[in-house]
This record gives structure tokens, sequence and C-alpha cells, in this order.
């Protein structure tokens, strides 16, 4: 604390300490941190001035991890140990990966674990370690650029995030080691960064958010009002992005060159990359040349609206279906925010705009809006400005249920509800002297428990004796502002309470993610203690040389054969000591034989002197 | 200030302990106490203040829900007035009302593959709507009459209303889907 304030003179004296803080975007494809400084919030780059740090993360046998660019460089020709996308796996059990299989190139590991694990040259990985390395990277990004520790992040999550999806977002964090202020769902991010809720002129306004990414569509309707957020409804297609218009315009290239599919896996790379810079261009002109090799063609916007219309169409009738679950009118929306960057498509902003009769947002950059919105409510959490009115309400994008009679489901809390919310319901035995209830915590809107998420299944125990519909359990739902989900169960009648809490059962347990917090310390200490032995050979071999260099000069004039026995066993002695790999035998033997070697330092620094003195005697003398 | 949980939701809103409802007020109301005691106020807070700010907001969004849905604002003034509900077993024993919605259902599947289906679930989806505000007008008067098992019995009937309602929805959105696909 300081004992001495200083404020410029019209300045006040801050009563409380800037705190830092950032807003992460997790992205499929890519990722970004954004902060606010001098009251501007806006993206971090790297030392090389990139903002976007792919999603990609290579593991090498060694254990280094590489993360984005240099990762993704390498993805095709190490592709076991490139893991990219990991955000699609993340919170998801062993048998949704089987549905994703033949999607991921991965070799999924066989574990006990709830939580699938890819196969890599430095050990199993799960989708949860993956992602903290990218967190990882953009907290040390951030924290150089802003010179200090962070003390809570904002990290966006897709408004559909289910409670597992959310739940392993949070322990990404934690292995990152970053206090999460709030998930925040990415719509509201983007709404939040066109500040959108700040609008006086209306009590209420509804605003949908495209979101168009490299692999994923997004469309969400939303409601504000005075700074209140509502997610009304979500949709879009998990399977569908900027990508699909490459290969559309691939298939074309293809075919012009009398090609109909390519089996060669290096060609149809090259086409696809000329593909991508051609979409781009389209950006920019109307007309685009298209060359590969000695082969070209011209390309042009119209011909390419009508190849990617079936992939327009199909964004708009998911944004048809998400202002349906809202109960909305296309006329009530007042305005459109564009995120993704497959959103720079002069045809996507055409047909959007017409389909909701309003030129959509565009002004602030779409790859970088929702970190831009987290920021700002990161630095607002973070209590930089106690000022601020605004508060994000959050409601949960799936319905919560319970296992009932025959595989049904009995909805407790229905989806689109505001949270945090606390719901309790009643259930009773329906046998004599039952004593234990399975309690099965279920996820989605189906009717049956098969087509729901499964989240967690207990057992409440020890339930006294009574006849069959006397006891009273009591089973609470509580779900935290992040979408979490906690569930209690209790026998009331005796006051005997028995409760358990739940975590997903596509969650990593307490006890897992413990050990991996451990297992890292564990490795940065044994990476710890192996630069001490390379230091330790290192100066080892320096010793050695030395000796070796100073014997060969002057040890026939300065040592006794007897010395120059105890010298050679020293060295002897350090040379095995070095193989040995062990630190402390390295370094007691570097003594050892800097001790034997002390008489024979002493007499060559005196030849020295007297050498040195002679010389400048004659120098003298020559003077 | 911390939450008084012991106010019942309609005291937690100011609101008057009625069925007719202010929704506009509930709603400026609602969005007071959130901004006093949502967890984000917290975020730098100590443990138990953010435990208790999640146990405070949670009991305020449950009572909003609560008051903003017709039938489970009816169901929790009956429990002001001590009136059990056992969710699991209670239902209605009225055979009359149990064979009109058998006979609405079968109607509604009958409308899905008429010459035009919309417009036949939508005739559907109108008379539902109303016989649901009759039996809402119902249960305010029965209420207001302390007449409290009847009132029980319209809000188990507002719940066989609810589910009908969900399906006409999910129809009307089936069968625009099919159109427009």
């Amino acid at each position: 604390m300081a004992l001495l304030q200083i404020s410029e003179p019209g300045m006040s004296t801050a009563p409380h300490e800037h705190r830092l803080a950032a807003g992460i975007d997790l992205g499929t494809t890519n990722s970004l941190v954004a902060a606010v400084r001098s009251g501007e919030a806006s993206t971090l780059a790297d030392e090389k001035g990139e903002h976007l740090l792919p999603s990609v993360v290579r593991y090498l046998p060694d254990g280094r991890v590489v993360v984005g660019s240099e990762a993704k460089a390498v993805e095709v020709t190490d592709l076991n140990n490139t893991i990219s996308s990991a955000k699609r796996l993340l919170g998801r059990g062993i048998d949704d990966i089987k549905t994703l299989a033949g999607r991921l190139p991965y070799e999924f590991a066989d574990s006990d674990s709830q939580v699938p694990k890819i196969h890599t040259v430095a050990g199993d990985i799960s989708a949860i370690e993956v992602s903290a390395e990218i967190l990882k990277t953009l907290k040390a990004r951030a924290e150089n650029t802003l010179g200090g520790d962070l003390k809570g992040v904002v990290i966006t999550v897709p408004a559909y995030f289910d409670d597992a999806q959310r739940q392993a977002t949070k322990d990404a964090a934690r292995l990152a080691d970053l206090t999460v202020y709030r998930l925040l769902n990415e719509p509201t991010a983007a709404a939040v960064a066109y500040g959108l809720d700040q609008d006086e002129d209306f009590d209420e306004k509804i605003i949908a958010v495209y979101d168009l990414g490299g692999g994923t569509f997004d469309i969400s309707i939303l409601r504000l009002n005075r700074g209140v957020f509502e997610v009304l409804a979500t949709g879009g297609d998990s399977a569908l992005g900027g990508d699909d218009f490459d290969h559309i315009i691939a298939e074309w290239i293809l075919q012009q060159q009398g090609e109909h599919a390519s089996n060669d896996p290096q060609k149809l790379r090259e086409v696809l990359v000329e593909a991508r810079r051609v979409k781009e261009a389209l950006s920019l002109s109307d007309t685009v040349n298209v060359s590969i090799n000695d082969w070209s063609d011209t390309f042009t916007a119209e011909q390419f609206a009508e190849l990617a219309e079936p992939l327009v169409k199909k964004t708009l009738f998911a944004c048809r279906r998400a202002l349906r679950d809202a109960d909305i009118d296309k006329d009530e929306v007042m305005d459109v925010v564009m995120v993704g960057g497959s959103t720079r498509m002069p045809i996507i902003r055409e047909r959007v705009g017409e389909f909701f009769a309003r030129p959509p947002l565009v002004d602030i950059d779409p790859d970088k809006v929702v970190a831009v919105g987290a920021a700002i409510q990161a630095d607002l959490l973070a209590g930089n400005k106690p000022d601020t009115e605004m508060l994000l309400l959050d409601v949960i994008p799936l319905s919560l249920g319970l296992e009932t009679y025959g595989g049904l489901v009995e909805k407790v809390i229905a989806r689109n509800t505001t949270i945090p919310i606390t719901r309790a319901q009643e259930f009773t035995t329906f046998k004599d002297s039952q004593n234990a209830m399975t309690i099965h915590v279920l996820q989605g809107e189906r009717e049956t428990v098969e087509e729901n998420r499964s989240l967690a299944k207990f057992t409440l125990r020890d339930i006294p004796p009574m006849v069959a519909g006397a006891a009273r359990i009591k089973v609470t739902f509580q779900v935290d502002a992040d979408g979490l989900l906690n569930v209690t169960a209790e026998e009331e009648t005796t006051g005997a309470k028995s409760s358990i809490e739940v975590k997903p059962s596509y969650g990593l347990s307490d006890t897992e993610i413990e050990t991996m917090i451990t297992d890292s310390m564990v490795n940065a200490k044994a990476d710890m203690e192996a630069r001490k032995l390379r230091e330790q050979q290192v100066e080892a071999d320096r010793t050695i040389e030395a000796l070796d260099s100073a014997m060969q000069s002057d040890a026939d004039t300065l040592l006794s054969d007897d010395e120059r026995n105890v010298l050679l066993k020293a060295r002897e002695a350090l040379v095995l000591a070095k193989e040995s790999a062990n630190t402390d035998s390295i370094k007691d033997a570097i003594k050892a034989m800097e001790t034997a070697a002390e008489f024979y330092v002493a007499r060559r620094m005196d030849g020295n002197i007297r050498t040195a003195m002679a010389g400048q005697n004659i120098d003298k003398f020559k003077e | 200030m911390p939450l008084d949980f012991k106010q019942n939701f309609f005291e937690l809103f100011s609101l008057p302990v009625q069925y007719s409802l202010d929704k506009q007020l509930l709603a400026k109301n609602f969005r007071t106490l959130q901004t006093e005691y949502h967890p984000d106020r917290f975020a730098n807070g100590n443990e138990q203040e953010r435990r208790i700010a999640v146990q405070s907001t949670g009991y305020i969004n449950e009572a909003n829900e609560t008051l903003k849905s017709p039938r489970l604002r009816a169901r929790y003034l009956l429990t002001l007035h001590q009136v059990d509900f056992d969710d699991e077993r209670d239902t209605t024993h009225d055979m009359h009302f149990l064979m009109d919605q058998m006979e609405k259902r079968e109607a509604l599947e009958s409308a899905a593959q008429s010459a035009d289906p919309l417009d036949a679930v939508d005739t559907i989806a109108k008379q539902v709507k109303q016989e649901q505000d009759e039996i809402e007008a119902a249960f305010a008067k029965h209420l207001a009459e302390k007449n409290l098992v009847e009132a029980k019995e319209a809000v188990l009937k507002m719940k066989f209303y609810e589910r009908l309602a969900n399906e006409v929805k999910s129809l009307q959105e089936k069968l625009e889907d099919e159109i427009f696909a």
C-alpha cells in the first residue's frame, strides 16, 4: 500500500486498484484474447503481431507442447499428435465420439475415464487439456501485454453449450490456472461489443446474431432490455461453415479441369488453397482470375452466388426456425450482428440483409467482435467500472429434468429459464420400506430418456423404512450464473438429510482434475531437474576441457608423474559421474576434481605471473 | 441488504397477492432486484458472498418464472392457502373433461391429414386458447370465493391445456417446416 498518493491535477485518486482482466474467445478454429486498455476494448497480438491464435495444439515426444500457427503448419504431416477443433470434443462422452468418428482423424485411447482421450506421442490427452494449452498461451500473451497477473477472465461459449460442455470449459480454465469471472454466451458478447444495450431510445429491443465461422454456424435471437440480455432462442448447424464455401469453389475448379474428384491429396490441397484465395478475393471484386500451375480461368461473384445458394439457404432456414422458437416475427428484429470471418463474404451480407430487411452490423471485425465483448464484460466484473449498470442475464439453453416411470423425462427447469435458478421437486417412494432411490438427471427437450443427454445418475440411500408414498424426497436443482448444475436430494419427513453433489457424467471428476494439476506440477519439477542436470553436464565438460588444455600446455613442466595421476583419476571419476546422469554426483565430482587441481591451478597462476612479469619486462625493455 | 427469503413471491416484487398480474411492474421490479443481487455484482467477492448471490438470484428468478406463468401463479396462490399438490399423482377425475381432451387430440391428428392442414390446426389452436382463458377466469373466480377445491381442479386442468397447447404449437412448426423446406 502506497503511503503517499500523487495524482495529476483534476484526476481523482482511484479508490481501488485497476484489476487486470481479459476476455477470451475460445473458438473451434481460432482463439483470441482481448482487454480494455485506456477505456478501449481491443484484441491483443502476439509478438509477431498476430491476433488470431489457431486453436491447434501439437504434442512432441519430449512432452513439449506447441500451440497456434506453428502447430497448424504441421497439422497434415503430424496428424496423430496435432489436435485441432478440440472444442467439438469438449464435454463429450465416449458415445458422442463414436457418432463424430470418421470426421475426426484421431486415435482415441481406451480409458477408464468418462472423458475420451486422444492418443499422442506425449500420452493420452483430453480435449480439456488441449483447450487448457490454448488458454495458457492466451493467458501468457495477455499478461505479457498488460504487464501483470490476470485477476480474472470471461470466456465465451456457444449459447447452445450444455452443462457438460460448460463444465469442461471451466475445467480447462482451472487447468490453465485462470479465475473465471463468468462464462458468457458468444452472441451476448457480440451484442455487448456493439453496445446494443446502450440504446436509450428503446426500452426493449430484439436482435439477431448471425455467426458463420470456419466450421460452424450459429444463429441466436436475443432480447435486450436496459442492460439485461436474454437469449430467446438459438439454432444453427455444427457442420456448416466457411470451409464448405471453399469446397464448392474447389469442386468447380476440378470440374473445369475435367476431373470430378481428385484422389491425389497434394493436388486437392493445392486446389483448396486456390479456392480459398478466390473466395476471399471475391469480397473485393466481382471477377477473379483462377489459376493453378498452367491452368487458368475466371470465376465471377454471380457463379459463386449460384453455387453457394444451397449453403446460404440452409443458414437462412435456421434463422427462420430460431425466430419461430423465440416467438418473434422477422420485422421485430431491430439489429443483426455479424460474427465470424465467413460473414465477410458479400453474398452472406446481402442475403442476410434481405432476409431481415435491414443491413447487418459489420463495423467491428467479425473475427474479433466476440473477444471484444468478453473483454468489456471482464473489465466490468473486475470492478473497474463501478458506475455501469449493465447486467447480463442468461437463460439456460436446454431443459433439465429427471427420469420418471417408463423411461420418461419430467422437466424440472424448462429451457430459456433465467439463471441462476434454484428449483425443488418432491418425490416419494413407491414400495413399502423402500430404502433407496435412484435419481437420473437429464438435459434436453425430448420426452424419453434415450433421446436426452444423461448428465448424472446417483442413488439416495438410507431412506428410513416407511410405507409406500410416505417418504418425501426433495430433489433440488441449482443452476449458477454460468449455467452449471448442482443437484441435491434429501429425505425430509424424518429430518434425515442425505444429499449428494452431481458432476456431469461427461466431465472430469475432481480427482482427475487434481491429478492433471499435480501431473503438470510434477512435469514442471521434472523439467526443472532435467535443466539442472544439463547445466551440471555442461559444467563437467567445461571443467574437463579446461584441465585437458592446461595439461596439454604445461603438465610436463609443472607436474610430477604422481601428481599427474591424481589429476587423471579425478578426471576419470568426473567422466563417469557425468555419464551417470545424476546431478548431485556430477556436482560432487566437479568439486572433487577442482579440489584435486587446486595446487596445479596455483602453480599455473604463479607461472603465468612470472611469464606476465617477464613479458612486461621485455616489453619495457623494448621501449 | 440481504434478501429476505421469508417474503412470498408477490411480496418479493411488491405486488398484491392476487391472480391478476401487472406484468410490466413485475418486469421492472425483477430487474431492480437482479441489479442488486446478481452474482456478477460479486465477481470479486468472497465465496460466501458469491454463494449468497447465487441463492438470492435463484430465489428471485424462481419467483419471476412462477408468477409469469398463469398456471404456476395459480398453483402458487393455492399453496399460500395451504393447498397441497402432489405433482406425481394429482390429476383431474372429471371424466367429461378428460374425454374432451382426448377428442381434441384426435382432432389435431386428423387436422394434420386434412387438405389444408395449417388452416385446420390454426382453428383448433384458437379454440384451445379460448378455453384456456376460460379456465383461468374460472380459477380467479373460485379463488376469490375461497372455493379452494374447485380452484385446485382448475389448476389441474390448466396443465392439460398447457400440454395440448404445446402439441398444437409443435404440430404447427412441423407443418411450416414441411412447406418451407
